[in-house]
């Protein structure tokens, strides 16, 4: 075949491939600085910035490129494939580690930048010998142009939701190195030191490729995806993923993807849970929480000065630790767990209270949703049963229990099993924003609960009209018919399921 | 054809004559050594390096004692009992709970194996209990006055409710999720099939499930139960007891049962129950197993099951705490005869100490299975009782402590009970179920292989040949199967292979003649306990055979005195 009418329809696809694989590096790093950075407006405009300016830098330094041009092309496309490939791997790997993560992400993007600015300019020099210049000029762009354009359909459409960021990553990187190994390949004769350059080709493949297939291992990170605001923290536990994110003064919680609280309204959760218990019972002296392992229930119950002693089960000790160590989540908890009333024990709640024998005045029950079996066992009967144990006879205990709004027929379903093991209850609900329509669940020995008539000076939401508002359960969350939940039939787990997929 | 037929001749499994059994033995056999060598040559697979674990079984030595293959020590002491029990297993430890109950105190129970249990012993591991054969039962039948007893002293019925109904300990009731079945690459909920099967296969488990409704209150024609739990307390109605002269397999196609999903259900319960397909169950011992349990509890659904991390042993270790200072272990009784002065001397193994000592007892009951006994008392004669009749279903029962279990269907998540869909195991269990944990990092789950690819004796033969590795092969290649991934999770995987695993209620065994025989007491001095005395081998049957022989032996003495 004839070298030289071979030569330009090759490295005309290759423009094309080029300027896709360019525009999908810059998209990638916006994406990514806007997941992991929030504030997409301001990423998007500053990553483009800096690609376009290291472009330019790239054209500009083509120019001191003299010799050997085929080889220096392949050359760069190898490094863009790498560089482009990985640059989203390692942008999740570190994010977490490293505390200048922009000069990391800026740096990618500006070597990215350089090198794909090289491209073009390089690949108009060497073929332009073989075309009119005017003809070269609008191929090229014509090919450029086109391929931004599918680069930035195919991004948003097919890539992210079928492919996910980092294999899209890694898939343009290996069409960068394939554009490199193909011309390789054609022109070995053209080019010095082709089988040095054919065989680093082939590696950089093999590693992309495997970086593609262990995507996922990486893409575990990738939950920080649907965190809109910035990651503050991020830790796995033996229990479950621990994420803080903040934006502006907003502190949020999320434990396996799922909300906690907001640092803006949790005052509204923490005070229906706390106050409708504690003010009824004036001499409370020991309060036993489970769950609540941020310390803000305990934040609370602190702010009684007859008690005495608070006792927190909470399974996760990276959890406690966390929210009796750093400085952001101490201002938010008062120091509820460096108080000397306090006592943190961890442990699973299910076989500490089988072990217990000592009673409490107040119980706090403040566990994650019953989304899964797991969880499920804590809204038991069986364990309401011990729990009941725990309590003295004229004690209150209290449930966090879903939303009535969403999920009433889980909430009455935590009613009926409290009151399955001889347990009367008080059901209320209040308005939390970050939550919606929320519910919790009194319960007691005796059938009667006085409604406090009045409350500690200083709190933000409760007040005595609030809680009659709270005990009133309009049409659309009363009680619907329910069963006992139980160890051998958790229904519960199911019943969650069913309404809370309906909403998410 | 010359030689003996030893295999049941209406079974689906061709009789062998004794020459073509011998054949085909070594063929099996050289092919799994062949196998081996070649295992060995290759070097072991790298993949199970990081495998722990061993092979074990029911002790080998008193096997080969009682084979004749050992010489005995001569009898160096004597001693006396009144009653005497040989055999540890539900049976014999129920027995001795029953004599200590009617206020006995002279009894020994003896036991080959350094520990109790039988079929119902178990394992322990640094991160759980868990069973080696025996590992629930379902509630038990409110009527069962002596069960429900036993049951309400140690607990798992904690009292009954005003309408009278028991109410089980919520901590041994199976906990939720209790059984998925992976089918059409989902896992679905429950093991009856249907994900992705037609509707004519839905009809007809439909039309299946009916029928059982009504054989569950069926009473024959002399007013019992057609299906009862102990079974000879169901009816003789022959319109039902020919059931047991035909197979469950032919049964079904006679009664236009062909839907493949729901074939492949009762063939798994078959395998599950009684270590072998319904090809080779009679179609009474199929029908009851669904049939005779008709227990109900306050707080419970009627098909609801107990069980424990240990499984059966936990109720073992119950029967036996009030009788454990009559229990000797590592004793193997290996000869019986009836002497001069109207006694029974049983010679008697100390297999620790390798000493020999002969026990006079008034009564014995035999709480030993029938292959066994037949070695026994091989001077005494069983007249119309035929011990090579009786089939055992070997098992290969594998415990992987594992760290974690793959997934790569979707559907419902783990669960007490889990199967695949037309595999050889009948799935595996997990250990932990009744553990409150909210997590856990290590689990043991535990594989449940019926050896029945071949008739009995031929996959016993076979599995007695079959190295650690070999099985290891089996195991792991199903379990990836059903968990693609999880070898390099197991860090553990402990075999124990029981030859003679639980007798197989063959066509016309449970009704025939042979059964009957079998139970007959000798001489009135030696009775029998045994579940393969009942023909089929559950915990309830093993608990009333102890409690009939202990209640003969009763009967004789008092109408000696
Ligand atoms: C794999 C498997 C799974 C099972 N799963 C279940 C289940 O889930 N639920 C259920 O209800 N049942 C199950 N079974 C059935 C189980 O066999 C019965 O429930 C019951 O445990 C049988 O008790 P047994 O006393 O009749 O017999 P065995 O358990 O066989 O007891 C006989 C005892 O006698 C001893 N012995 C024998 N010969 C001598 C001798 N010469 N001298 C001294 N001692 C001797 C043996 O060592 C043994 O301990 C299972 C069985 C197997 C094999």
């Amino acid at each position: 075949m004839d070298m030289n009418k071979k030569l330009p329809v090759l490295l005309l696809v290759s423009v094309f491939i080029i300027a896709t694989c360019g525009l999908i590096y810059e998209l990638i790093a916006g994406t990514l600085a806007s997941y992991l950075l929030g504030d997409s407006v301001t990423q998007f405009s500053t990553i483009i910035g800096v690609y376009l300016f290291s472009m330019g830098l790239g054209s500009w330094i083509s120019k001191y490129f003299d010799k050997n041009l085929l080889g220096w092309f392949i050359r760069i496309e190898i490094l863009v494939g790498l560089v482009g490939g990985t640059s989203s791997s390692i942008l999740f790997l570190v994010f977490e580690s490293v505390s200048s993560f922009r000069i990391i992400l800026y740096g990618l993007i500006s070597i990215t930048g350089i090198l794909v600015g090289l491209e073009i300019p390089l690949l108009m020099r060497i073929l332009k010998d073989r075309f009119e210049f005017k003809d070269l000029v609008s191929k090229v762009f014509t090919f450029d142009y086109i391929g931004a354009l599918i680069a930035s359909l195919v991004f948003p459409l097919l890539l992210i939701p079928y492919l996910g960021i980092v294999r899209t990553a890694y898939l343009f990187g290996m069409l960068n190195v394939l554009v490199a190994l193909i011309t390789c390949i054609n022109f070995k004769h053209e080019i010095k030191g082709a089988k040095y350059l054919q065989s680093a080709s082939i590696i950089s493949l093999v590693a992309l490729l495997t970086g593609f297939i262990y995507a996922n291992t990486i893409t575990n990170f990738s939950e920080s995806l649907t965190y809109s605001d910035t990651i503050i923290f991020s830790k796995s536990t033996p229990y479950q993923r621990i994420i803080i994110t903040k934006k502006g003064r907003d502190l949020r919680l999320f434990l396996n993807g799922n909300l906690q609280f907001s640092s803006v309204d949790e005052y509204r959760y923490h005070e229906a849970l706390i106050h409708p218990v504690l003010q009824a019972l004036p001499d409370a002296k020991n309060v036993l929480v489970m769950g609540g392992g941020d310390g803000l229930a305990v934040r609370e119950i602190l702010k009684y000065p007859q008690i005495q002693t608070v006792t927190l089960v909470d399974l996760d000790k990276e959890m406690t630790k966390l929210f009796r160590t750093n400085e952001m989540l101490l201002k938010l908890n008062n120091r509820s767990f460096l108080s000397p009333k306090v006592t943190v024990i961890n442990a699973d709640a299910f076989s500490w209270a089988r072990e217990q024998r000592k009673v409490y005045d107040a119980i706090i029950i403040d566990f994650p949703d019953p989304s899964n079996y797991s969880v499920g066992k804590l809204y038991t009967n069986t364990f309401y049963a011990i729990v009941k144990h725990l309590l003295k006879p004229d004690g209150i205990m209290v449930v966090q229990s879903t939303s009535p709004y969403i999920a009433p027929k889980s909430y009455y379903t935590v009613e009926k099993t409290l009151q399955s093991v001889g347990l009367h209850t008080v059901p209320y609900h209040n308005y939390v924003p970050s939550f919606g329509e929320w519910g919790y669940i009194m319960a007691m020995s005796k059938p009667v609960y006085k409604v406090p008539d009045h409350y500690l000076p200083g709190l933000r939401f409760m007040s005595k009209q609030c809680l009659e508002q709270m005990l009133y359960f309009p049409k659309d969350m009363a009680r619907v018919p329910a069963q006992v939940n139980k160890l051998n039939n958790q229904i519960l787990v199911k019943y969650f399921e069913d309404e809370w997929s309906t909403v998410l | 054809m010359s030689g003996r037929l030893f295999y049941n001749r209406s079974s689906g499994v061709k009789p062998l004559s004794r020459r073509s059994f011998l054949l085909q033995a070594g063929l099996v056999t050289g092919a799994i050594f062949f196998n081996g060598c070649i295992r060995k040559i290759g070097g072991g697979k790298p993949a199970y390096a990081h495998i722990k674990g061993k092979l074990s079984g029911p002790n080998a030595k008193a096997g080969h004692a009682l084979r004749d293959k050992l010489p005995m020590p001569i009898p160096s002491s004597q001693q006396s009992v009144k009653t005497l029990i040989i055999g540890s297993g539900i049976s014999g430890l129920s027995a001795a709970r029953w004599l200590q109950k009617q206020g006995e105190t002279d009894f020994k129970l003896l036991e080959l194996e350094d520990h109790t249990g039988g079929n119902a012993f178990f394992g322990t591991n640094s991160v759980s209990s868990y069973p080696l054969g025996a590992h629930y039962i379902p509630i038990v039948n409110n009527y069962d006055k002596p069960l429900v007893d036993f049951l309400q002293e140690n607990g798992v019925i904690t009292h009954f409710d005003e309408k009278g109904q028991p109410y089980y300990n919520e901590f041994y009731l199976c906990f939720d999720p209790e059984e998925r079945l992976l089918i059409n690459g989902h896992w679905q909920e429950g093991i009856v099939p249907d994900f992705g099967v037609t509707d004519n296969d839905r009809k007809q488990v439909i039309r299946f499930f009916n029928l059982i409704t009504q054989l569950k209150n069926a009473r024959g024609n002399d007013s019992k139960y057609v299906f009862d739990i102990p079974l000879d307390n169901s009816s003789a109605d022959d319109t039902y007891r020919k059931l047991d002269r035909i197979s469950f397999h032919d049964y079904l196609q006679q009664n236009g049962f062909n839907s493949p999903y729901l074939l492949w259900y009762l063939n798994y319960c078959c395998k599950d129950d009684y270590g072998t397909p319904a090809l080779n169950v009679s179609a009474w011992a199929g029908l009851h197993y669904f049939s005779a349990r008709k227990g109900t509890a306050a707080n419970a659904d009627p098909n609801a099951v107990i069980t424990w991390p240990e499984g059966n042993g936990w109720l073992m270790k119950r029967l036996r705490e009030t009788v454990k200072d009559h229990v000797q272990t590592s004793h193997l009784a290996y000869d019986i005869q009836l002497d001069k002065n109207g006694k029974v001397a049983v010679k008697v193994l100390d297999l620790k100490q390798n000493t020999s000592a002969i026990f006079h007892a008034d009564k014995v009951i035999m709480a030993s299975p029938q292959f066994v006994n037949q070695k026994l008392l091989k001077n005494i004669a069983r007249p119309g009782f035929d011990a090579s009749m009786l089939h055992y279903s070997p098992w290969l029962i594998a415990n992987l402590t594992v760290n974690e279990i793959p997934t790569a269907a979707k559907g419902m998540v783990l669960c007490w009970d889990n199967v695949a869909y037309n595999t050889a195991s009948v799935g595996y269990v997990n250990a932990n179920q009744q553990d409150t944990k909210l997590v856990e990092a290590k689990k043991v789950i535990t594989y449940y292989l019926p050896l029945c690819d071949k008739e009995p004796r031929l996959a016993r033969l076979a599995a007695y040949t079959r190295t650690y590795e070999q099985w290891l092969d089996i195991v792991i290649s199903e379990m990836e199967q059903m968990h693609p991934g999880i070898t390099e999770h197991i860090e553990q995987a402990d075999m124990w292979l029981w030859g003679h695993g639980m007798i197989a209620p063959s066509v016309n065994y449970i009704w025939g003649s042979n059964r009957q025989q079998a139970k007959q007491a000798i001489n009135n001095q030696i009775f029998f306990a045994h579940t393969d005395l009942s023909g089929i081998s559950i915990f309830e049957e093993a608990f009333h055979q102890g409690i009939r022989a202990a209640q003969q032996v009763i009967e004789h003495n008092n109408g000696a005195a």
